[in-house]
């Protein structure tokens, strides 16, 4: 096996691992949260079982898979050696410690704080510097990917950097800017009240500066799935890409606007004015245009390849798809889900509807869906597609694969939507038990068991998906053809430099955020402001 | 074709893609900070300055209405503000005064080590969290809770005094907590310790009781302590001739707890060392 097929695997495995153990958690807290009875549970194993789910979901899965999939685009897209290989597996080693040095603390009960820390509460210093090192290791990474796109540019001047490489550094640059909100949270406020050193923590400034990573830190995690379908998904249905310059714009406002929108997490918070919130609420909407314009270029692109298949008519096209490729199914289903997650969404980001579903399961369903659903279904995707070229094998069976990514999005599905529905009916969130004989939530329970079943679906898939990875290794036919990114109709000659670069863009997110962001924070300096006492949850005395 | 040529050819590129960002920024910063809070600020009877101020957050408020303020006297059940200062005493107390105080007057009932001769009347202090005596002492100050004994003995006391001896005790036997997995006498009490019993409103004990849980800052620890000395409180909580726990905590629960309950969970947490 070649060094950047061992660099990647590593990375993969360790993402998918963390993610099928977090599946089982993530059963067993739809069971605690139901009427039926649930072996082991207590309210504080279920905040164990929470911080845990969390906390391997958002940042090993999304983390490693990322880094190890960006390392794979470099080298595969850009057909040159991946610069830094050693330094690369330091960070990896350095993450995967992280990994370690945030797991112990969870499972000892000693920081069931949720992975979004939520201070004062405060947990064992360990979790936090854990995942303070997990961050240092994809900064690491985000340094690889811009060097090994500026050594090409260099190497090839004037020529557009190929597209899953610029949103691979799309990305990279993103991640850099979405981190520096919760390091600054916590070196400077979280860590220091762990350890000991403060007695107080400004809980306003620290949920300031979590919104500001909060919902770029979503666009980090569905960048690879973005990157599938554009890059991938033609190629897999026999097509091409419709529009390589849509491609570029969509990755760029995904810069631009998944940054100073955070506060729209923050809507119902007393610490910021309404005319910030407005502000940040109307940058949230254009955050929809990126996605409507990937959803027209994919549709486009597969039109185009099932008119090539032979598809007729206004529909006829849909049909000739080989929907039995698991790249071509899991965009389709992805897509579906993408509808019904991108409308709660709107909701969500409404700064009036808000108020309807704040704090409710709503939100909890929200972002299973989005990215549980849409997002992890092109994980699974994207690994059943490079994973032959990863292992020089060929899966013994594509049906296996298909079964997983349908269990998935149909569990996803059955799961969430009920959820959805408790939301609205008042469902309260970041709660371990309800209280069924209580007639006014009574009619709640059944609604719950139908989540448990998708959630079990889910777990399911979970496992077959594993299965289905390990099934490679084992497999003895050797690959066929090698993995390429799928190419434009009219692949370009030439873009504008600022669509083949990030200077520009930098430029105007630093403008963006500080407009949105800029007196938000500084207020925190420049008025008396209420702290609240650190409240330890490690089991250490106050 | 040169670069300049190039350059030239993306001005226009860079200038427009500029602009369009800027533009869409200047429209919800208008709409934001200016038509809205003006507009609404006039159906609330508020001056647009005020409402551009208020919108920005450099005056309190939003432009929606005034909120009704209730006058209804603030009735505590405890005088305690857990606050910075407060809590760095507890954590950095004069420990020799500490140990005066506890010498001179705690140690007659309390023990000289926080071990009580009588510990079915009086509760060991021994480890006891600082937070914890803390919060009584200064009830029983103010007279948020009723004692005989207590309240004179500790009427001439400074909240100093008072934060240095409950740290005094608090550091006598370090209390490592540690979760023993003993069995309680029935399933059901079992039940509550842990999960609690949602159809009686009842959380578990352990909610709060565990150190890790996040409970509320001043909950006892409560092993060390016996049967008796248990039962009492949790009686005294159902009768409400003590009430000095906040948002009646303790007193809902022991409410809905039946007197053979009550035992026996003294009893489990007797049996917690």
């Amino acid at each position: 096996m070649k060094s950047l097929e061992r660099l990647t695997l590593a990375h993969l495995w360790t993402a998918f691992i963390a993610f099928a153990v977090a599946c089982v958690f993530g059963l067993w807290q739809m069971l605690a949260r139901s009427p039926i009875p649930t072996p082991g549970f207590t309210p504080s194993n279920y905040f164990i079982s929470v911080t845990a789910h969390g906390a391997a979901m958002a940042y090993v899965l999304t983390t490693f898979f990322i880094m190890g999939f960006g390392y794979f685009t470099a080298e595969t897209a850009l057909q040159r050696p991946l610069p830094g290989k050693r330094i690369a597996w330091a960070a990896f080693g350095v993450g995967l410690l992280g990994v370690v040095m945030a797991v112990v603390p969870v499972l000892l009960g000693r920081a069931s704080v949720l992975y979004t820390f939520y201070p004062p509460l405060t947990g064992s210093a360990w979790f936090y510097i854990g995942l303070v090192l997990v961050v240092a290791s994809s900064w690491v990474w985000c340094a690889i990917m811009i060097v090994a796109m500026r050594q090409w540019k260099r190497a090839n001047p004037g020529r557009p950097v190929p597209l899953a490489m610029y949103a691979t550094v799309a990305n990279a640059i993103l991640w850099l800017w979405t981190t520096v909100g919760v390091t600054v949270e916590l070196v400077f406020q979280v860590i220091p009240a762990a350890l000991g050193l403060v007695d107080t923590v400004d809980v306003g400034l620290s949920r300031t500066l979590f919104s500001w990573t909060l919902h770029a830190i979503v666009y980090f995690w569905l960048f690879p799935a973005y990157i599938a379908f554009y890059t991938m998904a033609p190629e897999a249905a026999g097509g091409r890409l419709y529009s390589d310059t849509m491609g570029r714009l969509s990755f760029i406002l995904f810069v631009l606007y998944s940054l100073p929108v955070g506060m729209h997490h923050l809507f119902m918070d007393p610490e910021h004015s309404t005319g910030f919130k407005f502000v940040q609420m109307t940058l949230t909407v254009l955050v929809t245009v990126p996605t409507l314009l990937t959803i027209f270029t994919i549709s486009a692109s597969m039109e185009f390849a099932g008119r090539l298949r032979g598809g007729k008519g206004l529909f006829g096209w849909i049909g000739a798809l080989p929907w039995e490729r698991p790249m071509v199914l899991a965009t389709g289903l992805a897509f579906f889900m993408l509808w019904f997650g991108g409308g709660g969404g709107l909701i969500n980001m409404s700064y009036g509807m808000n108020a309807m579903v704040h704090n409710t399961s709503w939100v909890t369903a929200h972002f299973h869906l989005i990215f549980g659903g849409t997002v992890v279904i092109m994980y699974f995707a994207i690994a059943y597609a490079i994973w032959p070229q990863l292992t020089g094998r060929e899966a013994p069976s594509l049906r296996a694969q298909r079964i997983q990514l349908w269990l998935w999005a149909i569990g996803m599905m059955v799961m969430t939507l009920p959820w959805h529905y408790l939301g609205l009916q008042g469902q309260w969130r970041r709660v371990a038990q309800f209280d069924y004989a209580n007639p006014i939530i009574a009619a709640w329970g059944s609604w719950v068991v139908v989540s448990v079943a998708g959630g079990a679906m889910l777990l399911a898939s979970a496992l077959l998906f594993i299965w289905n990875l390990a099934a490679f290794h084992r497999a003895r036919t050797p690959v066929q053809a090698p993995f390429r990114f799928a190419l434009a109709i009219h692949p370009p000659e030439r873009v504008p430099a600022s669509l083949n670069g990030f200077g520009l863009w930098n430029a105007l997110v630093a403008v963006l955020m500080l407009v949105a962001y800029g007196y938000p924070i500084a207020q925190f300096f420049i008025h008396d402001r209420p702290v609240a006492v650190v409240h330890r949850v490690d089991g250490a005395q106050p | 074709m040169s670069e300049d040529v190039f350059r030239e050819i993306d001005r226009p590129w860079r200038l427009w893609a500029s602009a369009i960002v800027v533009g869409v920024l200047a429209f919800g910063c208008l709409s934001g900070f200016v038509i809205l809070p003006v507009i609404q600020g006039y159906q609330a009877g508020i001056d647009p300055y005020t409402a551009i101020c208020r919108s920005l957050g450099i005056l309190p408020g939003s432009p929606a209405a005034r909120q009704p303020v209730s006058t209804a006297p603030a009735a505590p059940v405890s005088q305690v503000s857990w606050g910075p200062s407060l809590i760095a005493r507890l954590n950095k107390p004069d420990a020799a005064r500490g140990q005066e105080i506890a010498a001179s007057v705690c140690a007659a009932c309390h023990g000289e080590k926080g071990l009580t001769a009588d510990p079915a009347q009086f509760p060991n202090m021994a480890g006891q969290s600082a937070f914890a005596i803390y919060k009584q002492l200064h009830d029983y100050k103010s007279g948020a809770r009723a004692n005989e004994i207590m309240q004179p003995v500790v009427a001439d006391l400074t909240d100093e005094q008072m934060a240095d001896v409950a740290a005094h005790f608090a550091a006598l036997q370090q209390a490592r907590w540690e979760q023993t997995w003993v069995r309680a006498a029935s399933p059901q009490v079992e039940t509550i310790v842990r999960t609690g019993d949602s159809a009686r409103g009842l959380p578990a004990c352990e909610s709060c009781h565990n150190p890790r849980s996040g409970g509320p800052i001043e909950t006892p620890v409560l092993f060390a302590q016996t049967k008796e000395y248990l039962a009492l409180q949790m009686q005294a909580f159902k009768s409400g001739s003590r009430k000095n726990d906040l948002y009646r905590r303790m007193r809902s629960i022991s409410e809905k707890l039946t007197d053979s309950e009550i035992d026996q969970l003294a009893q489990y947490y007797f049996e917690q060392r």
